[in-house]
């Protein structure tokens, strides 16, 4: 666009002059050109500079045909030269003063009408007055208007002290007369469109006015006439092709392309400028299909492309200037039915594009051209002369004729050597990188990566064309990466060719060889459709075919084989590959070398015993098209004591193979020959001592003396497909023989850990109860492994899984968080704790314990015992784990483990009961028991002052005899010293009682309250015992008894109101009769009424009274007596006494088993024995 | 006539591409289908565009270039067809018609229980039936 003139690039800006009064002129240019819309102002200095704008005499006045289309100069001619208004300013004194000077202006004014006449340049007259209080009479400004023959309103006075609002006036008047100035012209070109003045063969008059009349619209910004008269020239100028013979056929053509890129590009810049780019899409595609074909004459063919590129590149950044101002050019609804436009076709890219594409046809035309031209002759000098002559589009040579010049027309062939020796000052190559560039970019950015790739390709060529490998190569290679990951086999060849060319060009063997083998590998086929590319279309590596990359495999093989080096352009050397110079690939899991080399590995067995070999197989695979040979394999694991060496058998090792491998396994394969897409698979031997993860990590092939190729190891089962070889129809094999290993086979394999050689016992048995310490006996015993830094760890886990009784779990119901705990361990027998050395670990916690275990040779053993207690009955699981290592000097590396574990449950070996028991005969009425509903929490009463037995007993619930050491009740409320006492005699058991399972041991305690308490303690029982061993004279010192206490519960103790008592006979005999006595004692202070009641009872018969209604008096007895005989022998029931107190509303009777009584059929005879009547007594019941 | 016609699967690979054209241009024709993806991918992905065209499987004209028009068709699995032309007047039922028959052929041969789908078709008698497809182009409006 920069290369159209000024006057064509923007819009046509209207043109002023001014005369007279220079002082005024920058004022007033100033003022209008800052108008809006601006004006443009030709300041003359004095009035005879008038005649510049003198229209010159026709020199022939006879109509004579056009010889051309547009005048090179009219345009500028009406934007610089020939204004459309001439403001003549006279001041006040030229005026009115002196008619001398009146007379000056009066013939200064018919200069001026003389003068502009002919081009109907409108006149305005301005006075000037500079002062307020000067005035130009009526009758001189009349006369002033009647010379200039002009309106009132165009004789304008300028008064200098309303500067800014005369300056307006003046801008507006002279707007309005420069409008009416470009109307009057127009007006006057239509009029001549319209009654074709013209002769009817010359097109070009026609096309010359139209182009006016738009150019006269513009002027007046009337945008929509300009529009329509552009419109029409263009159409009549398409006419004239193949119409118009007045010029030699190429610069005839020239001149219609010129003229009408000139006539579309202001259509475009329209259309653009009203917003219209459907429109102008649309204009600019009916310009293109109108002018495309009309490459006009084949050695002008260059000069064809050329203008077409341009239009395109115009069209670009016309379109590209016009989208910055309208942003959301995509969401404008570009489509028509009839001619839908597409996404591409509004986006500056796609024009930048295809005005590089025409710029290449117009290279290659142009060489084509310049051969020609040079061989027909040289190219004389005379292209020098030749300028561009007055009308668009037409060159001329200019000639020299004495001191004046003359313009000579052009023929066909002078042309097209002038257009030649243009052309060749044009470096076509930057230019079509710049387009290339401009349209890579905008793609880019609008994410259109493929078309965007396509212009970098072509951008990449270019740079290729011209040399520049370093501009060339990241191009293609980002290419290439789009072509590789789309499959696109066929464009990929190509770019990889170009790559390969850089590389070779470049020297760089590394790269060089990558990409050869890379295409070599590629799956191009010879298919049908392949066959169709010439040489010529396809890039430096000649067409994709199958032939083609056996060549480019064979090129490699000679070139690894170190026998010929790659010929490079830049310096000059052969580069081989040398012992110096040796080439190393690396191809890992995402190189587009995959297909070139696959490596996949597979252990048999995912688990694997330290030193017991397991097999591995070794897979490769290779999609190049030749059968390759390799020389030697080296597997390479994470472990490189595993790594070993495959050797061709076929293959005479080299010197140098041997000796840098030294100490590796060496294997030897009877071929290793890769064919294509077939796998190759070697099964061998590995073993490892070491335990712990085995993983191949790479393949090293060794191809030729200096040239290997790493390949990253793969698992089958999590193997990627090849990446272009995935789309092709092929024979897909799995890497092993074995399917279910293809599917599952890893490159990896655990490697055990090595059998413990040791033994580890725990030798507990049985429960461990509640209270005592519980010895778990642990021994090492070595049976096979010498033990080096041994380690014990102990653990307590709770059975349920809970963790190691976790504080929250427990805290409800002991504040000690450890049910359960690990008191200690002690070392073997015959070591002190104390003799270990300081080194040595040992650390204990409630539930964790390590401790150390000291050197152990094979065939030795250690033992220690845990001490474990057991808080509350519950079950834990006792984890035992040895680490050792079975060798000194690997006491970091390799560690053995050993893991026991024991489930311990905890009992309860002692069971208590008690049972309180009231004196025989004797009832207490105790308020508080006579509730209607008993409350079961509610603890026991006791009467006051009473003697109470209590009976406690204890039960052995474990599953072993335990020996009962002691028992005894201990009292320990000091508080209430006094309270009650106890009595009971000696605490230890002389003969330590045995109780076998489930048998209870029963003591008597006497109890008497003796104060009137709410709360009595009645103390805890104390039971000592110890597990009743039978070996017990050997490690009776080591039993050590358990004290196992529990606090009984709490007892009421109140003072009963009334007591009864009965009082019978120990017996009866039958007949006999006895005496039976009811002592109803009142302990209050108050007179007690009782009803009582003696009921019948068929055994006896009863003299006394049944029921009445008795008071007894305070702290006073009431004795009722009663004779009885009996009736029958045995066990009898007395007849059953009933008390009701009347102050309490309660009753009472005494228990059934206090009034039984044992009849004798006769007196019996005792033989009185020395019967004590003992208190306390101990007795072993069940 | 048609210079071109592509079948190109989900990662815009080429499954069959296939040009029918004695100049040396199969390389260039492979460029501008390559090429068409973009409008593809731009009319799929923005589909509001192309309004009324939603749900069709047909895709219109995607680009003129200078010397050919390319036309897409997008099946319900997503696999795209592309047709280049050399015709620059071609009615859109002719091209509709051979979407549609070529759309049929290509359910055809990828129904053969031998073909992979993903694969390239290397079908034969596809191959054939497409060329007969493609020679019968424009025939209709012309008689």
């Amino acid at each position: 666009m920069e290369e159209y003139p000024e006057e064509l690039r923007t819009p046509p800006v209207t043109l002023i002059s001014i005369v007279g009064c220079p002082e005024l002129h920058t004022t007033i240019s100033k003022h209008l050109h800052s108008e809006q819309p601006p004006i443009n102002t030709l300041a003359l200095p004095d009035f005879t500079k008038i005649s510049l704008f003198s229209k010159p005499e026709p020199a022939d006045p006879s109509p004579s045909p056009p010889i051309g289309i547009l005048k090179r100069d009219w345009l500028t001619k009406h934007r610089t030269k020939i204004p459309s208004v001439l403001a003549a300013l006279f001041s006040h004194s030229q005026l009115s003063s002196d008619p001398a000077a009146w007379l000056q202006v009066c013939s200064h004014i018919d200069q001026i009408k003389t003068v502009l006449r002919p081009r109907n340049i409108k006149l305005l007259v301005v006075v000037v007055l500079s002062d307020s209080n000067e005035d130009v009479s009526e009758d001189r400004m009349l006369a002033l208007r009647k010379r200039a023959d002009l309106d009132s309103k165009y004789v304008v006075v300028f008064n200098q002290n309303e500067y800014s609002q005369s300056l307006q006036r003046l801008g507006s008047v002279l707007a309005e007369l420069a409008n009416l100035y470009y109307r009057d012209e127009g007006r006057r070109i239509k009029l001549r469109i319209e009654k074709k003045t013209f002769s009817s063969p010359g097109l070009e008059l026609h096309i010359r006015y139209c182009f006016k009349v738009a150019v006269y619209a513009e002027f007046r910004r009337d945008w929509g006439e300009a529009l329509r008269f552009y419109d029409e020239a263009y159409h009549i100028l398409r006419q004239m092709i193949g119409t118009s013979k007045r010029l030699p056929a190429i610069q005839r053509l020239v001149e219609i392309k010129i003229v009408a890129e000139q006539l579309n590009f202001k259509i475009s810049t329209l259309l653009l400028h009203a917003g219209k780019v459907a429109e102008a899409i649309t204009w600019f595609r009916q310009h293109n299909a109108s002018y495309r074909r009309l490459v006009g004459t084949p050695e002008a063919i260059f000069l064809h492309w050329e203008w077409l590129s341009r239009q395109f590149l115009v069209f670009a950044e016309l379109l590209d200037k016009s989208s910055a101002v309208i942003k959301n050019i995509s969401s404008l609804v570009l489509a028509t039915t009839e001619k839908p436009l597409t996404e591409w076709e509004s986006r500056p890219a796609y024009y930048y594009q295809l005005a590089a594409q025409y710029l290449e046809e117009k290279r290659s035309s142009f060489e084509i051209a310049l051969s020609m031209s040079e061989t027909a002759n040289e190219i004389n000098n005379s292209a020098e002369s030749v300028v561009p002559s007055t009308y668009v589009g037409q060159f001329a040579r200019l000639l020299e004729q004495g001191d004046t010049f003359v313009m000579q027309p052009l023929t066909d062939e002078e042309y097209i050597r002038f257009a030649v020796a243009e052309g060749k000052r044009f470096q076509d190559s930057f230019e079509i990188i710049a387009l290339l560039k401009k349209s890579y970019e905008s793609y880019s950015n609008l994410k259109v990566q493929r078309m965007a790739s396509l212009c970098g390709f072509h951008m990449a060529r270019e740079h290729y064309a011209v040399g520049e490998f370093n501009n060339a190569k990241p191009l293609f290679e980002g290419i290439a990466n789009l072509y590789r990951q789309e499959g696109w086999v066929t464009l990929l060849w190509e770019v990889l060719g170009y790559l390969q060319e850089c590389a070779r060009k470049h020297g760089a063997v590394k790269d060089f060889i990558e990409y050869s083998l890379e295409m070599a590998a590629l799956p191009a086929s010879s298919g049908t459709d392949t066959q169709s590319f010439r040489f010529k279309d396809c890039g430096p590596a000649g067409p994709a075919s199958l032939a083609q990359r056996e060549v480019i495999h064979k090129e490699v093989l000679v070139l690894v084989s170190g026998e010929s080096g790659l010929a490079s352009v830049e310096n000059s050397t052969n580069l081989k590959i040398t012992g110096d110079n040796p080439l190393h690939l690396e191809i890992d899991l995402v190189s587009p070398l995959r297909s070139v080399l696959l490596a996949s590995v597979a252990f048999h067995e995912q688990i694997i015993k330290p030193n017991s070999s397991t097999l591995i197989t070794l897979s490769l695979l290779s999609q190049l098209p030749l059968t390759v040979e390799i020389d030697q394999l080296e597997v390479q694991f994470n472990q490189s004591d595993c790594n070993f060496i495959i050797m061709n058998a076929q293959r005479s090792p080299l010197a140098s193979m041997v000796d840098d491998k030294q100490g590796c396994r060496v294997e030897t394969s009877p071929s290793l020959t890769l064919s294509t897409n077939r796998w190759l698979r070697l099964t061998y031997d590995i073993k490892s001592d070491q335990s712990g993860k085995l993983e191949c990590t790479s393949v090293i092939a060794k191809m030729g003396p200096h040239f290997t190729i790493c390949c990253r190891a793969e698992s089958p089962a999590s193997m990627d497909d090849l990446p272009i070889w995935k789309f092709e129809d092929r024979v897909e094999s799995s890497p092993t023989k074995d399917p279910a290993l293809a599917f599952t086979g890893q490159k990896a394999a655990q490697v055990e850990e090595p059998d413990p050689q040791v033994d580890l016992n725990l030798g507990a048995s049985g429960p461990a109860f509640v209270g005592e310490s519980f010895i778990v006996p642990v021994t090492v015993i070595s049976t096979g492994h010498a033990v080096y830094a041994g380690e014990l760890k102990i653990n307590l886990v709770d059975v349920r899984g809970g963790g190691l009784f976790s504080p929250r779990e427990t805290e409800s119901l002991s504040m000690d968080s450890h049910h359960v705990e690990l008191l200690g361990i002690s070392g073997p027998e015959g070591e002190d704790e104390t003799q270990l050395g300081t080194d040595e670990i040992k650390k204990i916690q409630k539930s964790f314990g390590l401790v150390s275990v000291p050197f152990l040779k094979c065939g030795e053993s250690w033992s220690c015992k845990l001490e474990i207690k057991w808080h509350r009955p519950k079950p834990v699981m006792l984890f035992v784990s040895l680490g050792y290592s079975p060798h000194s000097n690997e006491s970091t590396a390799q560690k053995v483990n050993v893991h026991k574990s024991l489930q311990i449950e905890g009992k309860t070996a002692v069971e208590f009961s008690h049972q309180i028991m009231l004196p025989f005969r004797r009832d207490p009425l105790l308020l508080s028991r006579i509730k209607l509903v008993p409350d079961p929490d509610q603890p026991a009463s006791l009467p006051l002052s009473e003697k109470i037995v209590l009976i406690v007993s204890v039960k052995n619930s474990a599953e072993v005899p335990l020996r009962l050491l002691s028992m005894s009740l201990e009292v320990d409320n000091e508080g209430i010293e006094g309270s009650c006492s106890m009595q009971h005699e000696h605490e230890t058991l002389l003969d330590p009682a045995l109780l076998v399972p489930g048998e209870k041991f029963k003591k008597v305690f006497t109890v008497i309250s003796e104060a009137n308490s709410s709360k009595l303690r009645l103390g805890t029982v104390c039971v000592r015992w110890r597990r009743d061993s039978v070996n017990e004279e050997k490690s009776g010192s080591t039993i050590v008894s358990v004290l196992t206490t529990q606090t009984l519960p709490d007892v009421n103790v109140e003072l009963p109101p009334l007591v009864v008592s009965l009082d019978c006979p120990p017996y009866a005999i039958l007949g006999d009769p006895f005496t039976f006595l009811v002592k109803i004692q009142n302990q209050t202070q108050l007179l007690q009424e009782v009803k009582f009641s003696l009921a019948d009872a068929q055994s006896f018969v009863l003299s006394g009274s049944h029921n009445d209604t008795v008071f007894v008096l305070p702290k006073s007895e009431y004795i009722l007596n009663y004779k009885l005989v009996p009736l029958a022998s045995g066990i009898q029931q007395l007849p059953r006494f009933t008390l009701t107190s009347e102050r309490y509303s309660a009753g009472f009777q005494p228990s059934v088993t206090a009034s039984t009584i044992f009849v004798f059929p006769s007196k019996p005879h005792f033989k009185v024995a020395d019967v004590e009547d003992k208190r306390r007594e101990s007795i072993v019941a069940e | 006539m048609i210079v071109c016609v592509a079948v190109v699967g989900h990662q815009n690979n080429p499954l069959y591409i296939q040009s029918f054209t004695e100049a040396d241009d199969a390389l260039k024709l492979h460029h501008i289908v390559h090429c068409s993806l973009d409008v593809v991918d731009e009319r799929v992905n923005n589909p509001k565009k192309s309004g009324p065209t939603l749900n069709e499987t047909f895709l219109g004209l995607l680009y003129p270039t200078e010397n050919y028009k390319v036309y897409g068709y997008l099946t319900n699995t997503k696999v795209k067809f592309i047709l280049v032309t050399t015709d620059l007047d071609v009615r859109d039922a002719d091209v509709r018609n051979f979407f549609r028959r070529f759309h049929a052929a290509y359910v055809d041969a990828v129904s053969n229980p031998f073909h992979v789908p993903g694969k390239k078709i290397t079908s034969r008698t596809f191959a054939e039936r497409v060329s007969t497809i493609v020679k019968s182009f424009g025939l209709s409006s012309a008689g």
